[in-house]
């Protein structure tokens, strides 16, 4: 909100600041009303001042430019070359002198223009940012006095906050308002603004019947008569102007006023367009038809709060007027509204037609429902002052339930309790009365009842009267101490120590963490998983339904995730195309469903191309392995050794389905890892190797943290026999290995593929796979014949699943 | 006899000296000192003379096998140091080549930046609690005394699921959730990701905050500038200091925003801070009455104070990250900075 120091300055004193300004908007800012900007006309108009041409030639040595003798103060007399064309000897003119600066930055120098030294310019309105437009430089009439500033001229020497108002200090939307505010912190007074005017015998011709005082607590009208519409004051144009407000006509220009300077929304009809002489507040028709003044055609629902006459809708209240009940050029009477409509009827009208206007903007922030009556003398004055018009005698007020205003019971030591300092009595009453407070009753002990003053509907228990009186002494004297410890600290959240555990354990994986937005594209998220029941073979339990968005930001981010795919494949496109060949990307978090809204926790990684270098020259690895390897390192960190690979019969679209398995712990499928589609690599224009997997972690989740159980070691050493099969082209090795591990037991204590070979001395479609196998006993030794029987089973237990001993 | 001694002394002497390397010395032992040796031979020779002169010449013939042996032992060393010499003149490697590479991972530094805040805070006693990004209405807005058609609302730009279910604009929810199930004292800590509907560079429509609460019998403004004054010292530097702004959220009276001196330039002024020597870090306040009543908690027994803080927001004065979406873009040349 913008606020003007020079009108702010005719309530209460602060001449001090209007060359400070800075010290004003640290003590609003130290008070919890943040300025956000200060600017400083005076400063932007540094070095104009008022100049007369007291000669005129032509340039010597250029057809269209003219060299003036231009008279700024006393004595002194500067040679400045112009362009223009509209000036002539004796005009008076602005002169940016050398030092001056203009919008953009636009410094004056000293210059020589075509051999002739000019000291300064000739400004236009245009270029002194007065009109959008302006053809030749600004004349001033003959009265404007040589050498004064140009801003002090013309009244361009204010200064204008911006400020940022919390929702609860509605009272300090005005500069009445807060002129109060600043009053209280600086321990000034108050000066009201004039309020008197003269009545005339007529009586005001429009009857109020008020229909609806839950959301219109009170309605106050008065009739003006014989005003004359037309401009208005240059005094009135430049306050509104300062805040950036346009002048329309004196009559809404007042209505205009009044709610700047006192907060309180005000409307003007024109009484020859209320049919049947009366204003009905009550609730719209459905489908009923209103033009708002701007032109806007509305289809109201039935539930807006309206003004209405004999006939029709005149005004959306507290948020807008209509068009066909305003004040015109030809308007002679008017009807004044100055009425409290409560917050949530306004907020609602407003945000239903996305209409935002000062009026509804302060109603729906809560205005002061006794300031009605000022606001409509004070309106009544500056019209007969301004419009000369005649005034009502009498007036409608409407206000069947008078608020009550909130009874307040505080001890000083709570206060005192409550801030972390000493209080004392006699302070805190002081406080209170300036923040507007009415000391009701009070005992010796520091016990004190308040009444609260109208206008901070927001106070309205004890501790807003801590705040208050903790923001007016200052948050600077609140001390530093550090709460005590009660009772002993509580456990951890699971999921919390679950996802750091797996961040350390994934960085040790050499995996990067990425974390995406939780919604995405609902087109894509569809494109990129397919039919959700292929997942869902794996244990996934992605959602088959998009949770979607209300009011999306835009259609790229209108679903809530039901996978990390959308997310982390754009994160590997992105870091491809800045010409990243090698990526081990992985993300960790919730993905949606639509049922119950349910969220679970995933783990999903992204891995694409092979790093080659000196020591590493299998680029041809396939990455699938890696992210395998990945998998098993995780999984056993986390203490969750017993898990299988299990192929499937299916596989996602967008996995290969040759390249594609599932994780299966304590026998149950939760995830899947595999190869990405070939046709997406392609489609993408990625010549890496891309692999993926995603666990569906609720299950490790719910059995997290898993304690270490200590094994007894063995003294004795391990044997070591290598074994070599021949597996037919649809055999898989994992069948193999299951049976061994299965029948060796206990002896086995580990099993390793350490060659795999494919080629000439073999069938096609054969593979040859050699393996490692570790034994141990508990204790003794084993004999020749006892390890002959464990490689005698090993191979038995391989030929039944269809290998060949090689 | 004495002859023989001497000339296979001299033999050996001269032999031994003259051998190259350890294998060739070996021979040499056994063609001396071996079963069928030279000294071996002399020894059974032994029998052939007067038994009183044996013992003379068995001491004899004993020393100087003692002696081939200690020349054979040290020419041994001598072979075996240069032996090991050349093998490491042999065996030098260029060690400015790089090493096989350990692949590294990282960590988000939003989850680096989490943990740490967590770390600080849970050595004065706060745990961790979390809580669902989709709430009902009531959690993220009218138990938090933000009700319908409040203009409280209006601070927040809100997403919706349905009329009733929102993405939750901030991580307050959580204190709901945990003042419903569990019994005061309470010290908590919520971090977690967060909704609004705003888009540049310095605001995401989806990031994370972090919040504590504390519920306990007497809870102070200083017990609460106290606690972040801790926090902001152990998290930005010891040199950092913390200042309160009057403020206001619905869900706490008094309510202060937090600012700190700019760890930045230390307070003297730059671009982060605008050169005001200050950054607002967060939002704090104690407990309004009014959000005990909505969670059945005796206003009149007990107190609190809640502080929230922007996990991007302190990540970037942190790390001196400029633009906010760098955070979801996941560029590897980013991510590879935060282990």
């Amino acid at each position: 909100m913008k606020i003007s120091l020079n009108w702010l300055n005719e309530y209460v004193d602060i001449s001090e600041f209007i060359k400070a300004p800075e010290q004003l908007a640290e003590k609003l800012t130290q008070a919890g009303l943040e300025v956000e900007s200060i600017e400083n006309q005076s400063e932007q108009y540094k070095n104009i001042v008022i100049g007369e041409i007291i000669e005129k030639s032509q340039h010597p040595d250029a057809d269209k430019l003219t060299l003036c003798q231009v008279k700024v103060e006393g004595s002194k007399v500067l040679p400045i070359v112009c362009g223009a064309k509209n000036h002539k000897q004796g005009d008076k003119v602005v002169v940016a002198m050398v030092g001056a600066c203009l919008p953009g930055d636009f410094k004056i120098k000293k210059s020589k223009i075509r051999g002739v030294e000019s000291q300064g310019m000739l400004r236009s309105e245009k270029e002194l940012v007065l009109s959008e437009e302006s053809s030749g430089i600004m004349i001033l009439d003959g009265k404007a006095s040589v050498g004064t500033a140009f801003a002090k001229a013309y009244g361009l020497d204010d200064v204008i906050l911006d400020l940022s108002v919390t929702p609860n200090r509605a009272d300090c939307l005005s500069h009445f308002g807060l002129a109060r505010e600043i009053a209280c912190l600086t321990k000034k007074s108050i000066k009201m603004p004039e309020a008197n005017f003269q009545s005339s015998k007529q009586k005001t011709d429009v009857n109020v019947v008020l229909k609806n005082a839950n959301d219109c607590p009170r309605y106050m009208g008065r009739s003006v008569f014989n005003v004359k519409v037309g401009p208005s004051p240059a005094w009135l144009k430049q306050r509104l102007e300062s805040v950036d407000v346009n002048s329309i006509n004196n009559i809404v220009d007042i209505t205009n006023f009044v709610m700047l300077e006192l907060g309180q929304p005000m409307h003007a009809f024109d009484s020859k367009l209320v049919e049947d002489n009366k204003i009905e507040i009550s609730s719209s028709k459905k489908s009923e038809k209103f033009q708002t003044l701007d032109g806007t055609e509305l289809e109201l629902t039935g539930e807006e709060l309206m003004i209405r006459d004999g006939k029709k809708p005149v005004a959306m209240a507290g948020v807008i007027g209509g068009k066909n009940s305003g004040v015109t050029e030809t308007t002679k009477n008017i009807f004044l509204e100055s009425a409290h409509f409560t917050p949530q009827t306004v907020r609602k009208s407003s945000r239903r037609f996305g209409i935002e206007t000062d009026s509804g903007y302060r109603f729906s922030r809560g205005t002061d429902v006794e300031m009605t009556e000022l606001a409509l003398n004070r309106a009544c004055h500056l019209i007969q002052q301004i419009a000369g018009g005649e005034v009502a005698v009498d007036f409608q007020d409407e206000y069947p339930n008078p608020e009550k205003k909130p009874v307040i019971d505080v001890h000083v030591n709570f206060v005192a309790q409550k801030l972390g300092y000493n209080v004392s009595p006699n302070d805190f009453e002081d406080g209170m009365k300036r923040v507007g407070c009415e000391v009701l009753d009070k005992d010796e002990s520091g016990h004190f009842k308040f009444q609260t003053p109208q206008y901070r509907w927001d106070m309205d228990q004890d501790v807003d009267l801590v705040e208050e009186y903790g923001r007016i002494h200052g948050y600077e004297y609140i001390k530093e101490t550090l709460p005590i410890l009660t009772d002993r600290p509580s456990a951890q959240d699971t999921r919390y120590l679950l996802e750091r555990d797996v961040e350390s354990r994934m960085m040790e994986c050499g995996y990067m963490q990425a974390v995406n937005y939780n919604f995405t594209s609902s087109v894509e998220q569809k494109a990129l998983l397919g039919d959700v029941s292929a997942w869902n073979e794996y244990g996934l339990k992605l959602s088959d339904e998009d949770v979607k968005l209300l009011n999306p930001l835009n259609e790229d981010l209108d679903v809530m995730r039901r996978s990390h795919l959308p997310g982390l494949l754009k994160n590997l496109i992105t870091n491809y195309r800045s010409g990243i060949s090698y990526g081990r990307i992985y993300e960790l978090g919730s993905i949606f469903h639509k049922k119950d809204y349910q969220e679970d926790l995933h783990l999903s990684m992204l891995s694409w191309g092979q790093a080659e270098n000196l020591w590493q020259k299998n680029k041809k690895r396939p990455v699938v392995y890696d992210v395998k390897s990945a998998v098993e390192k995780l999984l056993n960190a986390l203490g969750f050794t017993s898990f299988e690979w299990q192929l499937m019969k299916t596989a996602p679209s967008l996995l290969h389905p040759g390249q594609c398995v599932g994780l299966k712990l304590q026998g149950q499928l939760v995830g899947v890892v595999g190869s990405l589609h070939p046709r997406w690599i392609q489609e993408n224009k990625i010549r890496e190797d891309i692999a993926f997997a995603q666990i569906n972690m609720e299950m490790i989740k719910n059995s997290y943290p898993k304690r270490a159980n200590y094994k007894k070691i063995s003294k004795q050493p391990y044997v070591e026999r290598d074994l070599a099969f021949i597996l037919q082209p649809d055999q898989n090795l994992g069948d193999i290995l299951k049976e061994i591990k299965k029948v060796l037991k206990p002896d086995l204590k580990s099993i390793e593929v350490f060659d795999l070979y494919q080629g000439e001395k073999l069938a096609q479609g054969e593979s040859s796979i050699a393996l490692k196998m570790r034994f141990q006993t508990v204790d003794g030794t084993y004999t020749d014949q006892q390890l002959q029987e464990l490689m005698q089973k090993a191979i038995k237990s391989a030929e039944k699943t269809g290998a060949k001993l090689r | 006899m004495k002859q023989k001694i001497d000339e296979l002394l001299s033999q050996a002497n001269e032999k031994i000296k003259m051998v190259a390397d350890t294998k060739a010395l070996y021979d040499l032992k056994v063609f001396f000192l071996g079963k069928q040796g030279e000294v071996t031979a002399l020894m059974k020779e032994l029998g052939k003379l007067p038994k009183e002169e044996r013992p003379e010449w068995g001491q004899k013939i004993n020393a100087l096998k003692k002696q081939i042996s200690e020349l054979i032992d040290n020419q041994h060393k001598e072979l075996e140091l240069k032996e090991l010499n050349q093998q490491i003149e042999s065996e030098k490697l260029d060690l400015t080549l790089p090493g096989p590479q350990i692949e590294q991972g990282s960590r988000h530094p939003l989850s680096k930046v989490t943990e740490e805040i967590v770390e600080i805070l849970s050595r004065i006693g706060f745990s961790v609690r979390s809580g669902p990004m989709i709430e009902k209405d009531w959690y993220n807005f009218e138990a938090l005394n933000i009700p319908k058609d409040h203009p409280a609302r209006d601070m927040q730009d809100t997403f919706y699921i349905t009329e009733d279910h929102v993405l939750r604009t901030h991580t307050s929810p959580i204190q709901i959730h945990t003042m419903e199930n569990e019994k005061p004292p309470i010290r908590i800590l919520a971090p977690g990701s967060v909704f609004r509907c705003d888009s540049d560079i310095s605001h995401s429509p989806n990031f994370y905050q972090i919040e504590a609460l504390v519920v306990d019998q007497k809870v102070s403004m200083a017990d609460l500038k106290g606690t972040i004054s801790y926090f902001v010292k152990e998290f930005f530097g010891e040199e950092i200091k913390t200042r309160f702004r009057p403020s206001f959220f619905p869900f706490t009276e008094p309510s202060a925003e937090v600012d700190c001196s700019c760890p930045i330039c230390k307070g003297k002024g730059c671009r982060t801070c605008k050169d005001t020597g200050w950054v607002e870090i967060g939002g704090s306040g104690l407990v309004n009455p009014k959000v005990f009543d909505y969670v059945k908690i005796d206003s009149k027994q007990w107190q609190g104070y809640a502080f929230g803080f922007g996990i991007e927001r302190m990540a970037m004065i942190k790390y001196g990250i400029d633009d906010i979406r760098l955070f979801n873009e996941n560029h590897i040349d980013f991510l590879k900075q935060f282990q």
